[in-house]
């Protein structure tokens, strides 16, 4: 059981990775502000079902790494994710058992409120977004959810990540 | 409570980062490794090219070469303009006594990605600090001036582009000169220029070309064309929106402008002695004996002697003060004038 424990460990921080990646993958203009948070989304998969392994801390270094690719304060996607994912966590219970519509939804409450703090913390650096369009990256991860989490549960099954 | 401590912890980073420079190493060596992300990520595009090219059909080919030849032929033709005028442009300022045209130095870069932030317009390039860019170096390509450098990287940097809503430069009109701002609006295609006067003399097509006031950007780049001007009596000043030349969110290839980082005043008085120098040179074998010995004894500059050093026994025996190495020029300037 360690073994394969320490042994497939690895998997998620590939995900993170390819997570990362997608996070600057350059897209078409128009697609820009629909660009789902990939990092937010794996981040909430991962807490989800295995809290013991992926959890603020983990957050809060991908969320420095994002800074750095960014070019925002060290810090910002920092604070952001782990709120994220301590709101997750909070809500870990409830949407354990939550059908897959609903847990979508809270996804879209708990991004939708961390763009918010986003918008802020970025009026207070100087650079503001002049719209409430960065609503819709919440939107879309949100209606990405499903698809994301049945791949991740997929992986996690055939890999025996736990 | 773990929560409270990492927010505590991004605020402190936020603050730090914001205000001092502190943590600029930091972010440095992390991006070492976290750039190579867009490098992976381009990483399609670029193999796509680089199958294309191998692939590219033989007629396409040779309608490329066609064009390319075309091309050269125009640009050619508008060189040997250029050629005249940057003649005639030296000669002028010589009669000016002003500085030298400096020739800037240009560096190609290459676009790596863009920020995935759709609300603010920067890129990244393939130089960095370790290709000698430093902070606020200006950035073109073949058609316009494209924006700044604001972070620098040891392999990399960041752009920020004209359009952004936070850049602002200032520009004149190539046609008569009227100085003013160009700001940027968040769209790609368009600058505002802020605070022109209703009645200035401003109107559609007109090329606005960088000041160099400010002292961030080299003057005489273009920077944009003038689409609209609106008069309207209910405000203060006329709307006039234009578009950048440079092609900012297609260009692939980039000019890194390398101006000299001296100040203004030290550029000022090297450029006079280079034309006292060069004055000098020209002035010397043609001024007649009788005018040297009005020579001042102290010369501003040393350095720039040498040639005179060379002239001066020629001249010597004619007069009774000893011709000192550093002889000179101011006074040789004032005759002329």
């Amino acid at each position: 059981m360690v073994g394969t424990r320490s042994r497939n460990g690895w998997v998620i921080w590939v995900t993170f990775i390819v997570g990362l990646l997608l996070c600057v993958s350059p897209m078409p203009q128009f697609m820009e502000v629909l660009r789902p948070l990939w990092l937010a989304l794996l981040l909430a998969y991962w807490t989800l079902s295995v809290p013991h392994k992926v959890g603020m801390t983990t957050a809060w270094v991908l969320g420095l790494a994002q800074d750095v690719l960014f070019g925002t304060l060290l810090g910002q996607n920092a604070l952001i994710l782990s709120l994220i994912t301590f709101l997750i966590l909070s809500l870990a219970q409830r949407m354990r058992i939550f059908p897959m519509w609903q847990q979508s939804l809270v996804i879209l409450v708990v991004f939708g409120l961390a763009q918010l703090v986003q918008l802020w913390l970025s009026a207070l650096t100087g650079n503001r977004q002049p719209t409430l369009a960065l609503l819709l990256p919440a939107l879309m991860s949100a209606l990405l959810w499903p698809w994301v989490s049945y791949l991740l549960r997929g992986l996690r099954k055939r890999l025996g990540i736990n | 409570m773990r929560l409270l401590v990492l927010v505590v912890l991004s605020v402190a980073l936020m603050v730090v980062d914001a205000r001092f420079t502190l943590l600029k190493p930091v972010r440095s060596e992390m991006s070492l490794v976290l750039m190579r992300a867009y490098w992976v990520t381009d990483l399609p595009q670029r193999l796509y090219e680089g199958v294309a090219s191998q692939f590219g059909s033989r007629t396409e080919l040779l309608a490329e070469n066609e064009k390319l030849k075309t091309e050269a032929l125009l640009l050619q033709g508008r060189l040997q303009k250029l050629a005249a005028l940057t003649e005639q442009n030296v000669r002028l300022r010589e009669l000016l006594n002003s500085s030298a045209l400096v020739n800037e130095k240009v560096e190609v870069a290459e676009l790596i990605g863009m920020d995935p932030n759709p609300f603010t317009h920067r890129i990244l390039i393939n130089k960095g600090e370790r290709d000698g860019v430093v902070l606020g170096q200006p950035v073109l390509d073949a058609r316009g001036l494209m924006g700044q450098v604001v972070e620098l990287m040891p392999y990399t940097s960041r752009v920020l582009l004209l359009t952004d809503t936070t850049h602002s430069i200032p520009v004149q009109v190539n046609r008569n000169g009227l100085r003013a701002i160009a700001s940027g609006t968040g769209n790609p295609e368009r600058l505002e220029l802020r605070h022109v006067a209703d009645t200035a003399d401003i109107k559609e097509g007109d090329l606005l070309v960088s000041s160099g006031l400010g002292q961030r950007f080299p003057a005489g780049y273009p920077v944009a064309t003038v689409k609209e001007v609106i008069h309207d009596s209910g405000q203060p000043f006329a709307i006039v929106r234009a578009v950048p030349t440079a092609a900012l969110n297609r260009s692939r290839y980039l000019l890194l402008v390398f101006s000299d980082s001296r100040s203004p005043e030290q550029r000022a008085t090297e450029a006079a002695q280079a034309q006292e120098a060069a004055d000098r040179q020209g002035a010397v074998p043609e001024a007649s004996a009788p005018t040297t010995p009005t020579t001042a004894p102290a010369a501003a500059a040393p350095a720039s002697a040498t040639p005179a050093h060379s002239t001066a026994p020629a001249a010597t025996p004619a007069h009774t003060t000893p011709a000192t190495p550093s002889r000179s020029a101011p006074a040789t300037t004032r005759e002329r004038q």
